[in-house]
């Protein structure tokens, strides 16, 4: 058949019809555009799995991630609000909810929280950043236990090591031991965040009250305080164990050495579980529980993944909000997701008893919700939980530029925090 | 033209190509106008506009969003008191002045060996310029892992049985920035010779025959002769590899991204931090400006250098 003009545009017309005949098929679907920085590993497994979920339900999964961090995210959503077209629901986290809320018009979904019964299921501090304006624009999905301490089975019988260290004092002991066995004791990334956790670990282990005040509430006179210099104290201790030859790469390429044997620790929030097992580890080779703790029993330094819900264009969009939010809040849901990714649901009523769920996890579980009856819940800083952006990078500037600078006592450290604090506020 | 009687049949023939010649060479002229300027009026728009509103938004109290409520020079005085802006300029000093010095010279020196009509010179010249089709990306990837102390060179040598060795340059916070100059040599010496190379092509034969008739050595042919001859090209060399200095971004990402710590940091890197990993739009943008003035300030003399040889040329 030659082609003639007139079928060219029949063609073109055809072609042209027909997106818009299936868009008006599925006009009563429910939709959900999403975006998230979860692109591989197992995170973009468990987001593709609740993807899954939600097309088995009848809806149209549309994720689009933006790989690196949740900066990079932002990007992306920064773009498509000024575009006028967000996406109806992101990723978004902490202060940032409260942040980002201001900008963009959002969807009150307290009343899909209030039926599912949500509201007093989830820890009160994430509940509280759901609801920057007093009603519940976000919904927290998984939590991850940051002062979380992973020790490598292999490692901890090559250095003769029994149990993992309780206490700071305990933990340099541990890491001597390591060390004179020949391993490289902690297994670190070289990227900033992976400095400033380490920090707010050794802080949070010393004196998890010194810790919210210095850091969630930035009080002076406990960031001057000598809880703070024993915290820098400890960490110039775990940066002469660090691996020496990491330059910019992540942590998770030490995973191999650990499992092996020939790195020791890893201080990492529980996707470090996730990851370790789609590397294809097993339970038997790591074990992972609180990391050090003195003055009291483990707190939990707390980090978290919620979704915000942006106001749609169109009911297919509504309903997807509506459909996804009530996946969201199930408990099934989050076990899944959770079990994939090593966090624990964000709900606290779920039961972690069951197969699937590691003994680490387990642990972690039962540390939060200890801790939120103890009133010993913390943010994380490193990761973006107790202050926005702009104060979180200039304080890890500083810790970031200390690990690597051995030159810089505790004491100058320290000051450059004060001076960071009061610099960006 | 109606003069020309004895072909008169002719005459229609004649005259409507001559219209439609003047047509086409007016359309075409049309065309050609404005195929230069609607192009050259977007892309100057963008620019203009774009710097103008970004000057406009270093002045104003901008974090997540654009917000045009002024705060004066606040931003600037935030931004050149952090560490990481500090750290970038001195950084951007030390790079800035070993990648353009070190590039030129290692240009230089392949440029004059290419020009002793070695045999496959084709070749040399194809693989010295090679780096530069690589983007700095890559060029910082290869190089990170090349210059990782537990996977790449060193690894190698000491592997040979030289167990001392140490070339741990990419971790140390004080050396960091010279893997920098490495890898961005690497990549700008095929640029520069290859521009070098042309210049001692273009050379007039003459000169150099003289030179040699008057008994100078290569070295004094070189030193006195040659090199002088083409000096405006040290000069373009110089603000290219300089300009390209102050706003290298990539190979820094890549490379070291900024660490160890913050001791690898650039003015770019500053400004991308504070824009898009900070959400400080303000500060950013103050951060850009300070990068424009700083190339203002190497391509201003350039610019008038430019003009001060024009009119000597033209006055000559």
């Amino acid at each position: 058949m030659p082609i003639t003009r007139r079928r060219l545009l029949a063609g073109s017309a055809a072609g042209l019809a027909f997106p818009a005949l299936a868009r008006a098929e599925s006009a009563d679907k429910p939709r959900l555009t999403a975006i998230s920085q979860w692109s591989a590993g197992s995170d973009g497994a468990a987001i593709s799995a609740l993807g899954k979920l939600f097309e088995e339900h009848g809806g149209i999964w549309q994720h689009n991630p933006v790989p690196g961090f949740t900066t990079e995210m932002m990007n992306k959503l920064r773009a498509q609000i000024i575009a006028g077209d967000p996406p109806a629901v992101s990723q978004l986290k902490g202060p940032e909810i409260a942040a980002w809320s201001k900008i963009a018009p959002t969807v009150d979904i307290s009343t899909l929280v209030k039926a599912a019964g949500y509201a007093d299921k989830a820890p009160a501090e994430l509940a509280k950043s759901c609801q920057p304006a007093g009603h519940w624009i976000a919904l927290p999905l998984q939590v991850y236990r940051i002062n979380t301490l992973f020790m490598s089975t292999k490692g901890m019988q090559r250095a003769g090591v029994t149990r993992a260290p309780k206490s700071w004092a305990e933990f340099n002991d541990t890491a001597e031991k390591m060390k004179a066995a020949g391993m490289i004791p902690v297994a670190n990334g070289g990227i900033r965040w992976d400095d400033g956790m380490k920090f707010e670990i050794a802080l949070a282990g010393i004196n998890p009250d010194i810790y919210r005040r210095a850091i969630m509430q930035l009080d002076i006179d406990a960031l001057k305080g000598k809880e703070v210099l024993a915290a820098f104290e400890q960490l110039r201790k775990l940066a002469n164990w660090m691996n020496p030859n990491i330059a910019a790469q992540g942590w998770a390429v030490n995973l191999p050495a650990f499992v092996k044997g020939d790195m020791g620790m890893v201080l990492m929030g529980g996707w470090a579980q996730g990851n370790l097992m789609r590397a294809g580890a097993t339970p038997a080779d790591f074990s992972s529980g609180p990391a050090p703790q003195e003055s009291g029993p483990p707190c939990f330094d707390l980090n978290a993944d919620c979704f915000i819900f942006w106001k749609p264009k169109g009911a297919d969009l509504e309903a997807g909000q509506k459909l996804f939010a009530e996946l969201v809040m199930q408990p099934a849901t989050q076990e899944m997701y959770s079990k994939i990714t090593g966090s624990i649901p964000a709900r606290t009523d779920v039961n972690l008893q069951v197969d699937g769920f590691t003994d680490g996890q387990r642990d972690s579980a039962k540390n939060l919700r200890e801790a939120i009856a103890g009133d010993r819940v913390l943010l994380s800083l490193g990761h973006n939980m107790a202050q926005p952006n702009g104060m979180t990078a200039a304080m890890i500037d500083v810790l970031t530029d200390y690990v690597h600078n051995s030159a810089i006592p505790a004491a100058e450290g320290q000051k450059r925090l004060v001076e960071a604090v009061a610099s960006a506020q | 033209m109606r003069t020309i009687l004895p072909l008169p049949a002719r005459e229609p023939k004649a005259g409507r190509p001559e219209v439609a010649d003047v047509w086409r060479r007016r359309i075409g002229g049309a065309l050609t106008q404005l195929a230069i300027w609607v192009p050259l009026a977007i892309a100057a728009g963008h620019v203009v506009v774009f710097t103008v509103w970004t000057t406009w938004v270093s002045f104003t109290a901008s974090t997540l969003m654009p917000d045009y409520s002024w705060v004066g020079l606040r931003n600037y005085w935030a931004v050149t008191r952090t560490a990481n802006f500090q750290i970038a300029y001195v950084n951007l000093l030390i790079f800035g002045l070993g990648f353009v010095l070190l590039t030129m010279a290692l240009g230089l020196l392949l440029a004059i060996l290419l020009d002793q009509r070695v045999r496959g010179e084709n070749v040399l010249r194809t693989i010295f310029l090679y780096p530069l089709a690589v983007s700095f990306v890559v060029t910082g990837t290869v190089w990170s892992w090349l210059l990782n102390p537990g996977l790449g060179i060193q690894k190698l040598v000491n592997d040979l049985g030289w167990t001392d060795f140490r070339f741990d340059w990419l971790v140390q916070s004080d050396k960091a920035i010279y893997t920098l100059i490495l890898a961005g040599v690497w990549q700008g010496a095929g640029f520069a010779m290859a521009l070098f190379l042309a210049g001692l092509r273009s050379v007039d034969g003459e000169l150099i025959k003289a030179a040699q008739i008057d008994g100078a050595g290569p070295w004094r042919t070189y030193h006195r002769v040659l090199l002088p001859t083409i000096w405006p090209i040290f000069v373009t060399v110089f603000v290219i590899l300089l300009q390209s200095a102050i706003k290298a971004f990539d190979l820094v990402r890549a490379l070291t991204g900024g660490g160890p710590g913050i001791s690898t940091m650039l003015p770019t890197l500053v400004v991308y931090d504070f824009m898009f990993q900070r959400s400080e739009l303000g500060r950013g943008s103050a951060a850009a400006v300070l990068m424009l003035l700083s190339l203002v300030v190497v391509l201003l003399p350039y610019g008038l250098y430019v003009r001060w040889q024009r009119q000597r040329q033209a006055r000559a």
